[in-house]
Formats: structure tokens, C-alpha cells, sequence
């Protein structure tokens, strides 16, 4: 066992950040000295630190971030003197108060999310992997598996929230020698990428959740339904497939209890739509991700007709947790109705962004100001949009609400898959909704009325108000359609399409009627509403703003007060930031 | 066992696995639907077969709730007001991407909603029983009207916007000139007499042409209608307001003797208030409308107006009309510039006068007679002097007429109604020498007689705009007599049915109830689009058919009718140049149906509207995307019934489109031919192409029939409207319903073949079979030749013209044989056993034309001809011969 | 903006390329979507002869493929640049101003979202999130992300792509 042990984290967003390259300087310094072996980690979910190289002397370990490669040449010098407490070294240290970051979270699904190396089943073993699935194989049948289920109230994280043992016990007990389990990992919700990071850090954790699964519900074969912009997911899963497989825990007669599982995956290829189950049902036979009518349920009839249970990732994830420390355990956590914990991806303008893993029953202030350290610039927080198009914008007054299926519901916005998005003052949500219309729109299938031409509609309507072409009674014109829509619409998409347009106008009124009435966007977004003027007094003629000015709208002699052309200005905002007098006046 | 359970308080049984649409439809509740067939799978797409569950809870889609043992008990509701909302938003965003004119420009134009671009259609189709028959639904006139009406209908038919809008008018005077010629027995059978009488008294004071129609569409619903008229005959303004030389009143004798012929009492010369009391005709009958016209012709407020000598224009007309005609002297000045002016001007020009002056006060442009009236009443001699304003008349001693004195005008800014007003210019006058003044400045109501009415400021009566009920319970009023007063003809007909229904709903229910204005999806098109939209048309001949018309000179000093009517080609070349603008489906397309139905308020919610203008015609039916509502049916009953998976569709979203296989044309795909997509199409996105030559949606009867195309015989339904066979359809029932391509598309045209040997046959009937000849072009298919032969007996000659052309050709490029064969014979004039099949070849029976028969045409020895798809442009044919071109059907 | 599907038919590929992926997939059922991926990784686009070659190799009708292949935005029907930018309008990236990024980029690329730029070398397209959401506003171009963009930083990273290939 050599005396240091570097591990980089490299989840995409770390890549993305510039791990790769301290990767290889590493690899390069250190490859020749024995008492450094130089591995990787996943994602640890700080991402706003990123990237993070963790460095383990014996049991301490010492995080470091926002590394780079003048770092990685000290870290390389710094273990090869054997010393840690070099002075460059220190400056990447993690703060004190980055530090609790980890520590006020509760972690289940990405308990080994940024601690062990996704790529070594050896590793996953040494944290008890596969320990659940050989206990539930040999000692467990199909029942008891489904009763620990229920005891531990798990239910579904891709923001339905319906019981899992539910679902499970629902297949198991339709009639079919052929059944099918299923992993949505289309994650299709704009802001929400944990699903991401468990596949990329701890695949195997999937892995050992769906063969449970498979086993309580008798499914010889399970699918794992990944989108295609998550590539190296697609890589680091496939890895830990071929490792499960060699290593007994998945194919014929595993660990030799007659249990029998494949796995295989199938990569998505661009559709929010098929996130519904019978849209990826659809998607997997290689049809159009046209969702199918409800009854018959996937357990009834799913994939090829044959009973089929979907869940999503962050389900599975802490499947394997629960069979290992029993249901009990996982349902001390959370509220009275919501169980256990959920993973969010707290991003926006949040200071910092990142997966948080808290138990239900924590409030939103909690999440977004004890754990994310509040807004961004210490501006002014406005709204959370919860639950992507499919959600809605909870308000400052809310912030205490607390976090669980019902109380979520009650304020109008859903649990969802856990994309948390945090808004300030300078978000405009009449815009906000008109952004997850045009998504709504450009994802609908197209197979019902009320959605196809709903959806498009409810857009151009706000489409129009943004554009301060708001007329009187929109504003019942939009609620009216949205509740026509909710109740017309097949599936869950277009059921929760309008819900963004219904939470912004329960909330945020008050800012229809500005743009609708006085032509007016409070919150200085919309660019039709906005205008931008010199104020005489303040500007001092330094000509920086004409330069700046794209279409040079601006006129005025160096040392005399300039004039903004309204007619040219395209209201980029450039003059405005660029003013170090204040001159420019926006409103 | 059967699952009972109740829909809308009816109990209803049914199997599990049955789908609840399904079982309603059995119990004959109608749910709607846009996407569901019995035949495939449930979609679950248009959202309009919504029921609701007692007990609120979710819409539930009907086609897809399946009856399983939960539904045991059940109470469904399928037009609850949520349910019905549900539909009414469903239907209002599928119209805001549905792009489209449901029914065309003309006929929207029409106060009376005659069906224009319908018997047009018919006419190009030589369906003339059937056209006459279609106009007379609306107008019970349609002779009288054909001629005179100033056709708003023209105004906007959209030929115009391409070169000359559709003769419209002349070609219904053309259908209803035919129509009497049958003689009164034969013209009386358009109208069914009403199979009871409803016990209902109707009394209908005035018999113009708004209450001839209200009487004819009461007595066509069972009602005991008597007409009163104060004058000694029926017509009003058609037989007292305008002159025999528009309107012959021979004609107006034969129409309304058609109108009588259906049960019309009428009681002449009786003037209600004066012989009657209003009082009692409202006792004696159940209801009444009053429609006795406009006939005050209104005061110019000029000194001099009661000048011995100065006349009303109306009752100038009425005067001539009666056969006593007043002595107008030599010099007549007519004020006013609409049609009335025109009547008296032309009319004192043809009782003699020799200076005939019409004065307006303002210019030509903005005179409201029709441009044609004005044109021929100047071929007539009449002096129009514009920009003038009479303004005293001045009298002799004895309060004669011996002059007029007009102020000169100029135009200033236009007035509320867009016509620019007149200025006096000052001290600018004229003094004309006349014998007579007629003023034709416009015409009021005299109420009199018909008291306890509520009146307008105008003296006419109030009566409400959709049912024309008036203030007095069971009295309803139409035509001039209303409201904004005096119109044209064909307007008070349009009231007059609206009143018609009114007064039938009254005497049935005692209530009195608005109908539901009509909602169709039109569109407004400018000059380029519909350039660009009818750019295939391009190269028919597209001037308009001038009626032949009597010369100025020959007509200007009688009453006789100048204008001659179509002929039977010219009708059938004018109607040919329709665009064929109403959607082809309209009869069976449930979108507008339902839109009707639940009452939609299309203009909720705009926004961008799709118009790819992709119409595509295929050889047997018509693909328009734009009018597809993506239910999925054609692509779905394409893949689960027939297996050939053709269409499908492209794109997601609001963008998704049906299209065939990678966007091939359908003629180069495997497709069947089957016609399924177009049975099941709720739309007019698959329509297919009639039978009929010229396409036009027409009200079809269908019955059933078995295919004649081979010896399987399948049931089939054979759609007619009228004489003519227009589709075959697939016998709706339990099983697949799928008819093979020679049934569905090649037997209509088959049967269609006989229509075009009908159209000889009637052409020839009446007439001397020995003076007819016949040539045949050598595309017309054995069918056809037989079909010829048959009624070709005793006729001069029959021949083939085009047949010289194969033999030449045969010369040329056939091999050895067959030219040395051919024209051994053909040069020795031997008669050639020649006929025709399918690809032209000539087979049976029937010789190249020879020289003696070319005489015969040069010379008129035969008085008609009839050539079957020939090109006769290398024939000299005497002009005594008139010349039938028909189809050759291949 | 409207995904027209214009069928390139003059379009001749080298159908042997695609053999592998057929004898592996075409008689698997439910895996168009993996051809069509596998078909387009080979062709860098879908052009109207492969999709032919791939119904009649499969046994799936040609209006199923062409509906499969119009239905899912990973497929595209014209050939792409040599850099595939994919633009972030995931809800962080919109919030955090990936409009200007995007105005940005259609002003140094001259195209707008879908095109691609007449030298062949990009081709921009919007995309609803790729799941990065912390380093946003974000692009990718081909496999290769780049986070915390701004106005100039995107501008920038265009130019020395474009440096690169000078």
C-alpha cells in the first residue's frame, strides 16, 4: 500500500472543469514514484468547486479544489517530499465552511458518489457492495424484499412519488413468465443532472438496485434507458456491466441461487417525452416516443406487452441501502408521508450550486440558504422553480415550506426529479414561463389536441405579453386554457405543462399585469420593456459606452453628456455595465 | 357475463374489454369523435370523446375506457358542461391551425346562402335537373332572379382576383329557363308536395318575391299558406318595379304558377287594412308576415314637385307595367342614380321619348346601379349628366312640366357610407327643357293598413335581424318593408327564409328562438395567393362566356327580352372556369360539424396557422395537410388493416405532419389504392376525386349495390347526387370494409361513363334521329362504343375523325403488315371493322369519317353533332350545326 | 422553426459501411433507434438512401423509419459541420444568460440556430439541457464542454477553433 493516494474526480462536469488535464500532469510527475498510486472518483456533487482532487495519507484525507495545473505540479512535488503542508499546497485547501457542504447532508443514493472510484467493483465491494443482493438472493424471497420496501416508504424520485413496493408488488403479481425491469435514465428535465452523477459514480450501486428489483418482481431481463447526452455515463455503466457480469452478480444463475438476470442498455436519443414510462416504453421498441393510453399499466402490459416496472435512478440508488440496513432505518427518515432522503440539483443563482442529499422534511431556506449559502452576489432571492416544465416557482414567502410530496403539491410546483432553480430579482418569471412553454411546445409529442396546440397557444400568448403586446384578459384567457389543457392532455407531460404559467400567476401576478398594463418588466428582462437612457448629469463624455455600443446607437463629443438613439438600441445592456459613472439609467 | 352500467340514466350492458364508445354507439348514444374507429386500435389523441364519471374525478377518454368488472354500477355522463367545455377548447385550437374555406366565397356572399359554387358545379357537369333543383332549395324565382339580381355573389368569386369572376346569375337563369321549358307539370315536380298538412294557418301579406319564398317553404313544411296582394297579380317589385325587357313577366307567370302548384292560395287585388282588416287576417290565421314592399317613391323636397307632369319613379314603372302607360312627352329627365333610375330611363326610352336625361349629383363611379345597366342605357341613347342637382321644377301656367333647373356640383371629402359628397359650385346652374320629371331617388314603406306594428324612424317595420319576428307576438315581417328598408331582391329572400323558419319553429314550439349563426373556417386571400393557389388552372380558356344580347338599335324601342340566355355549351364552358373554392368534404366532415354542434368561438385563441399549400391530387383522391387535425386514422387503419404502412407520421409537435413513405408521391409507393385513409379521414385532408368531371360537394344518397368489377362481387355503397354516379364507398358494418382499388376509384368512373352517352341522348331528344351524326375519338374505351352504338340507330352517320391520324400513323410507324393491311383497306374506302379499346387501338365497328360525311357537316345536311373526345379543328362544319362535345371515358 | 424533413434522394452512400451495425441489429427487435444512432456516427447525417437501405435490411416499413428518424432531435437529415456546437437553453443556462451567448455566437458564426456556416466547419444548435448545469451557461462541441461562458469567452473559443484550422 504506497503512502499517498490521489484520486481526481471526474464526473463530466469535473472534466468539463479542467480535471483531465491535472489528471495527466499527475499521471505524468508521479506514474514513476511507488509510494503514490494516482486513481479517480466520481462526482462529488460540490460542483461549484470543481475540479476536486482528494489526497489520502493512510485514513486522512485532505480535499482540494478548483484545482489546476499549477496544483497538480505542487501536489506532484509535495508527495514526493512526503510533506502535504506545503504552502502552494495549501491555498487550494477546501474552506472550513465549504467543508459543511458535505457534512449538514444526508447521503443514501450518492453515499459513494465522489468516494470510491466508478470504474473498480473491487471498491464498490469494499463499501459493502453487493452485500443486499447476496443476503436478499440467499435468505430473501421475492415477498420479504417487497415487505422491506414498504416498511421503508420509498417512492418514486423522478417526481411522481407513487410507493415503489407498490409498482414492484403490482408486477410481481401480474400474470407473464416474461417480465422486464426498467431504469429511466432519461432525466429530461432541464437542471437536473443527479442521475448523471450516480451512473458516473457509482454505476454499480444502479446495478445491485435493479437486480434487486428484477428478483422481487421476477424480471430476467432489465434495460437501462439512458439519454444520449449523457456519453460517458453510457461508457462508465457498460464498464461496470461487463464487471458485474465476470464477477458473477449478473446473467445465469447468479451466485448461483438460480436467480437469472441480463442488463443491458439502450441509449435515448432526444425526446423529454419519452421520461414518461409509456413514451420510453415506445422508444425502446423503436417507435415514435408517442406515450400509449393508461390502463393498461406498464405492469400489466409494459415493454413488448409484457409486465414491466419502471423507476427512475435515484430510486434504485437506495434500494441497495435500505435491503442492507433494513427498511426501518430508511423510514426513520423524512415526514410523515414523505420517507427517507432526496437528492437536489441546486443551481441558478446560487452561490453554491451542486447535488444536496437531505432527508424529507428539511425546509427550502435549509437547502437553498443553510447548505447553497443563498444567492449569488447577495442579491435578492425571488423564486425556486421545482420539478423543470413540469413544476413551478415557489416564492420567497414560501421559502419554509416544508419538503415533501404533499406540502410541495399543496404550493402548485411538484417534488419532480429534484432540479432546483434558484431565481433573483433580475428573473422575470412572466419570461420564466414563457421559457418552459417554448420547451414544452418544442418536446410535445404532438398526438393530443390539448397539448399540441395548447401548449403552442399558451406560449405565443405569453410570447406575446413578454413582447409588451399584453392584452386585457390574458391573463383568464391563459388560466382558463391551462386548466383545459391539464384535463385534456394524455400523459404527464402536457397534465403538467401549464403548471409553470399557474404558479407564476398564483405568485407573481402582479408582474403579468406590469408587462400587460404599464408595458413594464419589474424585473429589467424583457427586452421590448426595457430602455435604456443617459442621465445628463451623471455622464462625464468618456465615450466608452459609444464604443462599447454594438450598433452604436450611443452619439455625443468626447466630455459632453451622450444620448442613447432608442429606435437603434437593441438593449444588450453592454453601455450599462460598461458605465463606471452610473450615468445609464435603466427601466 | 355482461358488465350493467348506466350512460347518461340509460342502462347499458356490455363484455369486458369493450370500449365505452364503442358500447354507447351500440345503444345509439352519439359520443363524438375526431380519432376513434372501431376497426383499429384506440389512440386517445382529439380529446373529444370525453365522458365524465358521477362523482367528478378526471375526464375520462371514452374510446379508450375499457368496461372491466369495475365499471360494474358505473354512471357516466357524456354532456356534462365540463365535458362539453373540454370539446369546445378541443375544437377551438384544432381550428386555429386548420386552413381552409369550408364553403366558398360566393355563396357567403349570398343574403340567401344559395349553394353557387353547388349548382355551378352541376352545371359544368351537365347536371342541370339536379342544379335547378339545388337553387331552388333558396329561391323559389330563380328565372326571375337569375336575370335581374346584381349578383353580390360575382363580387367575390375569387376567378375574379385571377381574370373575370364566374357568370353566377346567368347560369341559374340558364337552369331555371330550362327547367320551365319541361312545361308547368314537369317544372312543379322540383318541389315534393308536403306529405301532411300541419293544421297551420299561415297568412302572408304581399306577394313579392319575399313572400312567394316565405310562402313556398311553409307550404314545403305542411302549413295551409294563403298569400293576400292588393295588386291584380303576384310578383311585387318583380312584375310592378322592373321592366319587361329585364324581366319578362311570362316568366314571372310560370314561376309562380310552380309556386302555386305546392298549395299556395293567393288572394289578388285585396289590400289588407282596406278590404281586410288587419285585425281579422291576425285572428283567422296562426301567424303572419307582412312583406308588402317599398312602393312610396320618396320626395326630392324641390319646388316645383307637384308639377302635373312630375312622376315617382316606382309608380312611372308600375303605370307601364299595367298597360297604362302615362304620356310622357318628348323629353323626360330622370333623377337618381340607382337601378330604379335605370329601369324608368330605359323604360321612358322604349315608350317613345326622343331626349331621355338621367341627372346625378354625383359622378359615375359612385352611381350604386350596376355598371352594366348604365353601359346599355347609354348604348340606348340616354344622356347621363353627372354632377348635377335639380333643384326646382318649373311649371307653365297651367302647372305643367316645362323645365328642370339643376345645380352644377363638384365632389368633397366621401361621406359615412365612402361615397365622396357633392358641393354645390356657385351660381353654377342649368335649366334643361323636359315634358316629364321621375324621380328615382329612392323608395319608403307605407305601413298603412298594417297598424299596431312597431316602425323604425324610417316608417318600416321593426323586426328582429336573425328570426324577423316584429313587436307583435306572432307577426313577423320581411323583405323591403324592415328595418334599413328597401334592398335587393335576392336580400328579402334571404329574409324571407329566415322568417319562413321562424314562423315553422313558432307554430310548432310557440317559441320564438335566434338559430345559431353557421360557423365555417374561411380565409381571405389576396390577388398573388390566389394566383399561386389555382396556378394548375392556368390553362383552360379563362375569359368569361358574353351572353348573346340584342343590339341597341334593334332593342331600344321594345319591351323584348335582349338578352338570350347560355346555350347548353356556353353554360357548360362558363361553369367549367369555377375554382372550386368550398372545401370538397364539407357534407362529411365532422370538424365543421362539431365546431356547429358545440358552438365554438373560433377567434379565442390566434397564433400562428400552418399553410404549406401542399394540396397534392393523386389519380384518385385530393391530400390538403392543412386541413388535417393529426387524428392518425389514415396512417393507422394504413398499418393495422391493409398492412402496407403508406402514410405515417413525420416530425413531433405542432409540426408533425402525415406524409407518405420518405415523402414519395403516393402513385410511387406500394399503395393499394384501397381508399381506407380516405373513409376514415374525419376531415378535408383525404378527399376523393367524384366521378363526376368537374369536382363540387354535393349532397349525395347512397344505397347498395354489389361491384360489378369482378365476379366477387362485395357489397358496396353507390353515392349519387341525383342522376349521377359521384363515389363508391365501402359498406360500413362489422367487418374490415375494404374495397380493392377497381371497386373504391375505377367503378364510379365506369358507371360515369353512361353519363356522358345520357348527356347525347338528351341532347339528341326531340329531334329527327337522321339529322344527328356522331363521331367517336379513338381514346373512348369499349364501354363507351357500345354504350354509343346503342342509341346510335338510326342516326346520319356515325365515325371516327381522330381515326385517320392512327392510320396515318400506322403508315409511318407500324410494322410492314400492319400498314400494308390498314391502308389497303382504308384507301379503297373500305368500311373498316374498327372500334376502340382501352389504350385506343381501334377494334370494332366504326369507319374512318369519309369524304361524303365531311360533306354532310360542311354542308348542315345534319342539324346536330356530337362527338365523343374529338378534335374537330380540322373539320369544316356549317354554322346551322350545333355542336355537343362530350368526354371520351377512357 | 420547422424541422422539415426535404428527402435527399440524390444522395448515393457507401451502404457497406452500415453492414456491421445490420448484421449485428437488423434482427433484433425494438432497435431502429440504435441503428439510426450507429448509421448516423458513420455518416456524420441520415441521408434519405440509408434510411431507405435501413427499412428494407429490417423489415420495418419506410414510413416508420422516416417517422422514427423525424421524432428524436439527436437525428439530423443534412450533413453538419466539422464542430457540432450544442448551446445550452437548460433552465440554469437560460437564467444565467445563455441568450447572450447565443446572440454572441450567431453573430461570429453568421448562422443561426440549426445552420451551419458555409466553410462546412460549424454547425450551431440549441439544446434543452446537457446536464452540467453548474458550470452554465454551457456549450458542447463534440464531446468537449465548455462551462461559465460569457458573450466573449464563447466568441473566443470559436476563433481559436477557427485558428486551429487555418
Amino acid at each position: 500500500m504506497s503512502k499517498f493516494l490521489i484520486k481526481v474526480g471526474q464526473g463530466s462536469c469535473g472534466i468539463a472543469a479542467g480535471a483531465g488535464k491535472v489528471y495527466d500532469v499527475l499521471n505524468e510527475k508521479v506514474s514513476g514514484n511507488p509510494e503514490v498510486t494516482l486513481s479517480i472518483t466520481g462526482c462529488i456533487g460540490m460542483c461549484y468547486l470543481e475540479p476536486i482532487v482528494d489526497v489520502y495519507e493512510g485514513d486522512a484525507r485532505r480535499t482540494y479544489c478548483k484545482a489546476d495545473e499549477k496544483f497538480a505540479l505542487a501536489l506532484a512535488e509535495a508527495v514526493a517530499s512526503g510533506n502535504l503542508d506545503a504552502d502552494a499546497l495549501k491555498a487550494y485547501e477546501i474552506a472550513e465552511e465549504d467543508k459543511d457542504y458535505l457534512r449538514k447532508q444526508t447521503r443514501i443514493a450518492l453515499r459513494h458518489c465522489g468516494n470510491i472510484n466508478p470504474e473498480s467493483i473491487e471498491e464498490y465491494m469494499a463499501a459493502d457492495g453487493y452485500q443486499a443482493l447476496t443476503k436478499v438472493l440467499k435468505t430473501m424471497t421475492p415477498d420479504d424484499v417487497i415487505e422491506v420496501i414498504k416498511t421503508s416508504g420509498l417512492a418514486g424520485r423522478g417526481g411522481a412519488g407513487f410507493p415503489t413496493w407498490f409498482k414492484w408488488n403490482a408486477a410481481k403479481s401480474s400474470p407473464g413468465e416474461q417480465k422486464y425491469l426498467i431504469c429511466n435514465a432519461d432525466e429530461g428535465d432541464p437542471g437536473a443532472f443527479m442521475d448523471r452523477a450516480v451512473i458516473e459514480s457509482d454505476p454499480h450501486n444502479l446495478i445491485e438496485g435493479m437486480l434487486i428489483g428484477a428478483y422481487a418482481i421476477g424480471a430476467s431481463e432489465a434495460v437501462v434507458y439512458v439519454r444520449a447526452e449523457y456519453p460517458l455515463a453510457i461508457v462508465r455503466l457498460t464498464k461496470a456491466i461487463e464487471q458485474a457480469e465476470k464477477a458473477g452478480f449478473l446473467g445465469e444463475n447468479i451466485l448461483g441461487t438460480g436467480f437469472s438476470c441480463k442488463m443491458r442498455i439502450k441509449a435515448g436519443a432526444g425526446a423529454f417525452v419519452c421520461g414518461e414510462e409509456t413514451a420510453l416504453i415506445e422508444s425502446l421498441e423503436g417507435q415514435r416516443g408517442m406515450p400509449r393510453l393508461k390502463p393498461p399499466f406498464p405492469a400489466q402490459k409494459g415493454y413488448w406487452q409484457k409486465p414491466s416496472n419502471i423507476n427512475n435512478v435515484e430510486t434504485f440508488a437506495n434500494v441497495a441501502w435500505i435491503l442492507l440496513h433494513g427498511g426501518e432505518a430508511f423510514a426513520a427518515m423524512g415526514t410523515e408521508d414523505s420517507k427517507g432522503t432526496k437528492v437536489f440539483a441546486l443551481t441558478g443563482k446560487i452561490r453554491k450550486g451542486g447535488l444536496v442529499e437531505i432527508p424529507m422534511g428539511k425546509t427550502l431556506r435549509d437547502v437553498i440558504f443553510d447548505i447553497g449559502g443563498g444567492i449569488k452576489n447577495d442579491a435578492e432571492f425571488k423564486a425556486v422553480q421545482m420539478g423543470g416544465p413540469s413544476g413551478g416557482c415557489i416564492p420567497a414567502d414560501l421559502l419554509d415550506t416544508v419538503i415533501d410530496y404533499k406540502k410541495l403539491g399543496a404550493t402548485g410546483a411538484i417534488m419532480g426529479s429534484g432540479g432546483m432553480v434558484v431565481m433573483d430579482e433580475s428573473t422575470c418569471m412572466v419570461d420564466m414561463a414563457r421559457f418552459f412553454l417554448d420547451f414544452t411546445t418544442k418536446e410535445s409529442c404532438g398526438k393530443c389536441v390539448h397539448c399540441r396546440l395548447g401548449t403552442k397557444r399558451l406560449h405565443e400568448i405569453l410570447t406575446r405579453i413578454v413582447e409588451g403586446e399584453g392584452r386585457e384578459g390574458d391573463i383568464e384567457n391563459l388560466e382558463e386554457l391551462c386548466t383545459t389543457v391539464k384535463d385534456g392532455a394524455l400523459c404527464g407531460l402536457g397534465q403538467t405543462a401549464p403548471n409553470p404559467v399557474l404558479t407564476t400567476i398564483r405568485y407573481f401576478r402582479h408582474e403579468y399585469e406590469a408587462h400587460i398594463r404599464d408595458k413594464k418588466c419589474p424585473a429589467g428582462n424583457c427586452k421590448t420593456l426595457i430602455h435604456f437612457t443617459i442621465d445628463a448629469d451623471k455622464c462625464k463624455g468618456c465615450t466608452l459606452c459609444a464604443r462599447q455600443c454594438p450598433v452604436d446607437a450611443i452619439a455625443g463629443k468626447v466630455k459632453e453628456a451622450h444620448v442613447i438613439d432608442a429606435d437603434k438600441c437593441i438593449k444588450c445592456g453592454k453601455c450599462f455595465e460598461s458605465c463606471k459613472f452610473g450615468a445609464i439609467v435603466k427601466d | 357475463m355482461s358488465i350493467n352500467f348506466k350512460i347518461n340514466d340509460i342502462p347499458v350492458y356490455a363484455e369486458a374489454g369493450e370500449m365505452i364508445s364503442d358500447v354507447a354507439a351500440r345503444f345509439g348514444i352519439d359520443i363524438p369523435t375526431l380519432c376513434h374507429d372501431p376497426k383499429v386500435k384506440s389512440y386517445g389523441a382529439c380529446g373529444m370523446c370525453v365522458i365524465e364519471a358521477k362523482g367528478g374525478g378526471k375526464l375520462l377518454r371514452s374510446c379508450s375506457t375499457e368496461v372491466n368488472e369495475r365499471t360494474e354500477g358505473m354512471e357516466y355522463y357524456t354532456e356534462t358542461p365540463r365535458v362539453i367545455q373540454a370539446r369546445k377548447v378541443a375544437l377551438e385550437l384544432l381550428m386555429t391551425d386548420h386552413t381552409g374555406d369550408c364553403r366558398p366565397p360566393c355563396m357567403l356572399a349570398c343574403p340567401a346562402e344559395t349553394d353557387c359554387q353547388g349548382y355551378v358545379g352541376m352545371i359544368a357537369n351537365g347536371m342541370d335537373a339536379e342544379a335547378v333543383r339545388l337553387v331552388m332549395e333558396k329561391i323559389p324565382l330563380p328565372a326571375s332572379i337569375g336575370r335581374v339580381c346584381p349578383h353580390p355573389c360575382e363580387k367575390q368569386c375569387r376567378r375574379g382576383q385571377l381574370d373575370e369572376s364566374v357568370s353566377i346569375a346567368f347560369l341559374k337563369r340558364y337552369v331555371a329557363d330550362k327547367n320551365l321549358a319541361l312545361g308547368l307539370e314537369e317544372a312543379a315536380k322540383v318541389y315534393q308536395k308536403p306529405v301532411s298538412s300541419t293544421g297551420k294557418k299561415v297568412a302572408i301579406i304581399g306577394g313579392g318575391p319575399a313572400g312567394l319564398t316565405a310562402a313556398t317553404q311553409l307550404a314545403g313544411m305542411g302549413h295551409d299558406v294563403t298569400i293576400y296582394e292588393q295588386m291584380p297579380k303576384m310578383g311585387g317589385m318583380l312584375r310592378y318595379g322592373i321592366p319587361e325587357y329585364r324581366l319578362p313577366k311570362a316568366v314571372l307567370d310560370q314561376e309562380i304558377a310552380v309556386i302555386e302548384a305546392l298549395g299556395v292560395k293567393a288572394k289578388t287585388g285585396v289590400q289588407i287594412g282596406k278590404d281586410i282588416a288587419f285585425e281579422t287576417i291576425r285572428k283567422e290565421n296562426d301567424a303572419v308576415i307582412v312583406a308588402i314592399g317599398a312602393w312610396t317613391s320618396s320626395k326630392m323636397r324641390v319646388p316645383g314637385e307637384d308639377l302635373k307632369g312630375v312622376l315617382g319613379g316606382i309608380d312611372f314603372l308600375r303605370d307601364v307595367a299595367l298597360g297604362n302607360a302615362p304620356a310622357i312627352g318628348n323629353s323626360v329627365a330622370i333623377c337618381g342614380g340607382g337601378n330604379t333610375a335605370m329601369d324608368a330611363c330605359r323604360t321612358a326610352v322604349r315608350v317613345g321619348a326622343k331626349d331621355v336625361y338621367t341627372l346625378y349629383r354625383r359622378t359615375r363611379a359612385e352611381m350604386p346601379a350596376e355598371d352594366i345597366e348604365i353601359c346599355e342605357a347609354e348604348e340606348e341613347g340616354v344622356v347621363f349628366k353627372f354632377l348635377c342637382n335639380p333643384v326646382e321644377i318649373i311649371g307653365d301656367e297651367n302647372g305643367k312640366v316645362v323645365s328642370v333647373k339643376v345645380q352644377k356640383m363638384e365632389l368633397g371629402e366621401p361621406d359615412a357610407s365612402g361615397r365622396r359628397s357633392p358641393v354645390p359650385v356657385e351660381g353654377a346652374f342649368e335649366i334643361i327643357p323636359v315634358d316629364t320629371v321621375i324621380m328615382a331617388i329612392g323608395q319608403g314603406v307605407n305601413p298603412a293598413g298594417i297598424d299596431g306594428l312597431e316602425l323604425t324612424r324610417k316608417n318600416t317595420f321593426v323586426a328582429d335581424e336573425q328570426t324577423f319576428a316584429t313587436s307583435v307576438p306572432g307577426v313577423f315581417a320581411c323583405g323591403d318593408d324592415t328595418n334599413k328598408g328597401p334592398g335587393i331582391a335576392v336580400a328579402a329572400i334571404g329574409e324571407a327564409q329566415k322568417a319562413a323558419k321562424a314562423v315553422d319553429q313558432y307554430l310548432r314550439t310557440g317559441k320564438v328562438e335566434a338559430p345559431k349563426a353557421a360557423f365555417y373556417s374561411k380565409r381571405k386571400l389576396s390577388d398573388d395567393q390566389v394566383k399561386e393557389l389555382y396556378a394548375h388552372r392556368k390553362e383552360e380558356p379563362s375569359d368569361r362566356v358574353q351572353m348573346a344580347h340584342t343590339h341597341a338599335e334593334a332593342r331600344k324601342n321594345n319591351f323584348k327580352e335582349y338578352m338570350h340566355g347560355f346555350t347548353r355549351e356556353e353554360a357548360q364552358q362558363e361553369a367549367a372556369r369555377c375554382l372550386e373554392c368550398g372545401c370538397m368534404d364539407y357534407f362529411e366532415c365532422k370538424l365543421i360539424n362539431y365546431a356547429n354542434r358545440y358552438d365554438i368561438d373560433p377567434d379565442r385563441f390566434g397564433g400562428y396557422r400552418h399553410d404549406r399549400q401542399m394540396k397534392t391530387a393523386g389519380k384518385y383522391f385530393v391530400r390538403d395537410v392543412d386541413k388535417c387535425v393529426l387524428c392518425g386514422l389514415c396512417a393507422r387503419t394504413c398499418e393495422e388493416i391493409t398492412g402496407k404502412t403508406i402514410l405515417g407520421l413525420v416530425g413531433r409537435g405542432f409540426d408533425t405532419i402525415v406524409q407518405p413513405e420518405m415523402g414519395m408521391p403516393l402513385s410511387q409507393t406500394e399503395c393499394l389504392g384501397c381508399g381506407l385513409c380516405v373513409s376514415v379521414c374525419p376531415t378535408g385532408a383525404l378527399v376523393e376525386i367524384s366521378a363526376l368531371d368537374k369536382q363540387v360537394p354535393v349532397k349525395e344518397t347512397v344505397k347498395d349495390a354489389k361491384c360489378v368489377m369482378c365476379q366477387a362481387g362485395c357489397d358496396v355503397q353507390v353515392a349519387s347526387c341525383g342522376s349521377r354516379v359521384t363515389r363508391v364507398l365501402p359498406k360500413k358494418g362489422k367487418g374490415q370494409d375494404v374495397l380493392c382499388v377497381r371497386g373504391r376509384f375505377e367503378m364510379p368512373k365506369l358507371i360515369a361513363v353512361t353519363d356522358q352517352v345520357a348527356a347525347a341522348k338528351e341532347a339528341m331528344a326531340s329531334m329527327d334521329a337522321s339529322k344527328v351524326a356522331i363521331l367517336v375519338g379513338t381514346t373512348c374505351s369499349n364501354q363507351q362504343v357500345d354504350a354509343i352504338l346503342a342509341i346510335a340507330q338510326d342516326v346520319a352517320f356515325v365515325a371516327s375523325n381522330s381515326l385517320n391520324k392512327v392510320i396515318e400513323e400506322g403508315r409511318q410507324k407500324a410494322s410492314a403488315t400492319y400498314a400494308a393491311v390498314r391502308n389497303k383497306k382504308a384507301a379503297e374506302g373500305e368500311d373498316l371493322a374498327v372500334g376502340f379499346n382501352q389504350n385506343g387501338v381501334a377494334v370494332r365497328g366504326i369507319g374512318a369519317i369519309s369524304a361524303k360525311e365531311a360533306d354532310m357537316l360542311a354542308k348542315g345536311d345534319v342539324e346536330l353533332l356530337i362527338a365523343f373526345g374529338e378534335d374537330l379543328s380540322n373539320l369544316t362544319i356549317s354554322d346551322s350545326v350545333r355542336v355537343v362535345a362530350l368526354k371520351a371515358q377512357i | 422553426m420547422e424541422k422539415e424533413f426535404c428527402c435527399t434522394c440524390g444522395s448515393k452512400s457507401d451502404l457497406t459501411l452500415l453492414e456491421p451495425v445490420l448484421a449485428k441489429y437488423a434482427s433484433v427487435p425494438g432497435s431502429l433507434i440504435t441503428i439510426l444512432q450507429h448509421a448516423q456516427d458513420i455518416y456524420g447525417y441520415l441521408p434519405t438512401d440509408v434510411l431507405w437501405h435501413v427499412a428494407e435490411k429490417t423489415g420495418i416499413k419506410p414510413a416508420k423509419v422516416l417517422g422514427v428518424a423525424t421524432f428524436y432531435t439527436q437525428f439530423r437529415f443534412k450533413p453538419v459541420g466539422k464542430y457540432l456546437i450544442l448551446l445550452c437553453q437548460g433552465t440554469a443556462c437560460h437564467v444565467n444568460g445563455a441568450k447572450l451567448v447565443e446572440a454572441a455566437l450567431e453573430e461570429e458564426l453568421g448562422i443561426k440556430d440549426g445552420d451551419t456556416t458555409d466553410d462546412g466547419l460549424f454547425s450551431l444548435k440549441t439544446v434543452a439541457c446537457l446536464g452540467c448545469c453548474s458550470l452554465s451557461p454551457v456549450m458542447m462541441i463534440n464531446d468537449e464542454t465548455y462551462g461559465s461562458l460569457t458573450p466573449s469567452k464563447a466568441k473566443e473559443i470559436i476563433r481559436e477553433l477557427r485558428g486551429k484550422q487555418a
